[in-house]
């Protein structure tokens, strides 16, 4: 009894949370007639891929693609770099004081303003080092939105490993720098993979600063692209449905190619 | 001189952990560091590994100041109490690794690796992974990696205690006889003082930062510089019976020993337990009387153990000794054993 139960409750939270993702799809299937059918087609319409022939046949929707693909992928790998170091020094190093949680928490305080507050300096700065309308300058913006996350979920990481490790290497005439790439980072590994697929999905579904960043068709991202659907005269459901579902797809294969690491990075982090 | 310790002090927050502590080692001595835990004996060992900063003093290896030099730079080996050993790489590469750090070709490396772990019975083990391993080949993993580069000293904290006891038996003396082949001076921290006699050519005996005697375990046993020193070695431990001297007697609540050390004053009374004589028949003079408290017959002797006025007396009596637990039985003191310790100094008296 009390299994049946269990599994009616993960059955009902599950259809809760792919309801809106079926839609989705059939939407992307559907001629415009039976989008709008009521009551709803649930199961019986005659499918069609036109939507998905229609924004294939548009240049613009690959180049948002390969855009998205390029921000995700750089902006991710540059947070990695750039935390990994940081989270190691705040773990390991000598700070007077309560200056590693001091910095910590002044790192990731910057997750808590709202972005929106950010974005008029942030336009004005790019403006000012000509990176508007550029991949570069949404990279660089999405590194520094993921920055403190990766801070902060490193940090965690590093301290779990035993320090003994780390100094036995040192004495075996190990530098800092090599201890850092040698021994520290294969054995992160698993939490380094946990925080790339949340970078990468931060990066990949970013929006607003990619709306107000990226004006030109060369440095649109797929989110925006898929909005650029919504015109002042129709709002084309089929064609947007479509690029949303080939937009699920990227996150969805990374995601369950590092489910193994992403599960166990995550009780990792938890358990400390 | 190898190795030299100078006047070294660390403090951490508002904690002494070395004060002033002076140490010197002969070429391919084994000094062993001995103490109660929080000492200082593992931060004066990470210390001369580099892994802590002195305060004050520095780290002299065969006339070189290392006090400032990464641990990398220094040129000794450590084997940690948890082994370290790196997780990710096989046991052939945790015992290369501090030549492939030093960028020797991969020839020489695998032949060296070869070498040191048929030396240490690991050569069916080189492609195993740590977690595969038995504490006791971890601990030798742990070993190969220290020796393999033939550094100018070892510095092992408390390699043997995550092992059990039969093999920490065995280890301790493969350690030993491979340290004499090596001739590699040698700085072991424990906490055990058996680990520390069976081992050490001299043994630095430290309490709260500051070094209590330095000296061969055989001296450290027969002549403690001073009541810790007496109480701390010794299995079961030296019997410390404090009292008063007036005119050449020592006394104290049921006892009387004779005493030339002093007149008037306070003194402590050490007496290892095997040169305490027994017997359950009334003898005298020169035995003092007292009960039976308890009695721990080991199979080779028995321990036992008299109540005298508040204060016990642990003597050695022989294999199969019987004595009923509360009856009175009879001890004498040899007195040419006797040491004695100024009661407030605590310092020996000679």
């Amino acid at each position: 009894m009390k299994t049946i139960l269990k599994y009616t409750a993960a059955l009902l939270a599950m259809a809760f949370a792919l309801a809106p993702i079926y839609w989705l799809i059939t939407i992307s299937l559907k001629t415009e007639i039976d989008q709008f059918a009521s009551p709803p087609l649930w199961f019986h319409f005659t499918p069609t891929l036109r939507h998905y022939e229609g924004i294939f046949a548009h240049d613009a929707f690959g180049r948002y693609f390969l855009n998205s693909l390029i921000v995700s992928t750089c902006s991710t790998l540059i947070a990695l770099a750039l935390g990994l170091p940081a989270a190691y020094g705040l773990a390991r190093f000598h700070w007077p004081g309560d200056w590693a949680n001091g910095i910590s928490f002044w790192i990731l305080s910057n997750r808590m303003l709202p972005p929106i507050v950010t974005i008029i300096p942030m336009f004005l700065m790019l403006r000012e080092v000509r990176l508007l309308n550029t991949l570069a300058g949404l990279i660089l913006v999405d590194v520094a939105l993921n920055l403190p996350f990766v801070v902060w979920m490193m940090r965690g990481f590093v301290e779990d490993l035993p320090r003994e490790i780390e100094e036995a290497a040192m004495l075996d005439g190990e530098s800092r720098l090599g201890v850092l790439l040698r021994i520290v980072l294969p054995l992160v590994r698993p939490g380094l993979a946990a925080t790339a697929v949340f970078c990468l999905i931060v990066a990949w579904n970013e929006f607003l600063f990619a709306l107000i960043l990226s004006q030109t068709e060369s440095a649109m991202t797929l989110p925006v692209g898929i909005a650029s659907h919504v015109t002042q005269y129709e709002i084309q459901w089929g064609a947007m449905s479509a690029a949303g579902v080939v937009a699920i797809l990227p996150v969805l294969i990374f995601a369950s190619a590092a489910q193994r690491y992403f599960v166990r990075g995550l009780s990792l982090g938890a358990i400390k | 001189m190898s190795l030299r310790v100078e006047n070294v002090s660390k403090r951490f927050g508002t904690h002494d952990a070395l004060r002033g502590v002076t140490l010197e080692t002969l070429d391919g001595e084994f000094v062993v560091l001995l103490g109660p835990s929080g000492c200082g004996k593992s931060t004066l060992l990470r210390i001369i590994a580099g892994l802590e900063e002195p305060d004050q003093g520095a780290v002299r290896l065969r006339g070189r100041d290392i006090t400032a030099l990464d641990p990398s730079r220094r040129d000794v080996a450590m084997v940690f109490q948890g082994y370290a050993l790196y997780p990710h790489m096989t046991v052939a590469q945790n015992i290369g690794y501090p030549l492939r750090v030093r960028r020797r070709p991969a020839s020489e490396i695998s032949s060296e690796v070869e070498k040191v772990a048929a030396r240490l019975g690991l050569a069916h083990l080189l492609r195993k992974q740590p977690k595969q391993l038995s504490g006791g080949e971890r601990q030798r993993v742990a070993l190969a990696r220290a020796i393999i580069r033939r550094p100018q000293a070892f510095l092992m904290d408390e390699p043997l205690s995550n092992l059990d006891s039969r093999l920490r038996i065995d280890m301790r003396a493969e350690l030993k006889h491979l340290q004499h082949e090596l001739g590699v001076v040698t700085l072991y921290v424990t906490h055990d003082q058996v680990e520390a006699m069976t081992l050490a050519s001299r043994i630095a005996i430290l309490k709260d930062g500051l070094l209590q005697q330095y000296a061969t375990p055989h001296e450290i046993y027969h002549r403690p510089a001073n009541l810790f020193v007496a109480g701390f070695v010794g299995s079961p431990s030296m019997n410390l019976l404090p009292g008063q001297v007036e005119s050449g007697v020592f006394r104290r609540a049921g006892l009387s020993v004779e005493c030339s050390a002093g007149t008037n004053r306070e003194l402590t009374l050490g007496i290892r337990p095997e040169d305490v004589e027994f017997s359950l028949t009334e003898q005298a003079p020169g035995w003092t009387a007292a009960r039976v408290w308890v009695t721990e017959d080991l199979g080779n002797e028995t321990l036992i153990r008299l109540s005298l006025d508040g204060a016990f007396v642990t003597l050695r009596a022989p294999a199969g000794t019987r004595a009923e637990i509360d009856s009175l039985a009879w001890f004498r003191i040899r007195p040419e054993h006797v040491h004695w310790f100024d009661s407030q100094t605590t310092v020996a008296i000679r």
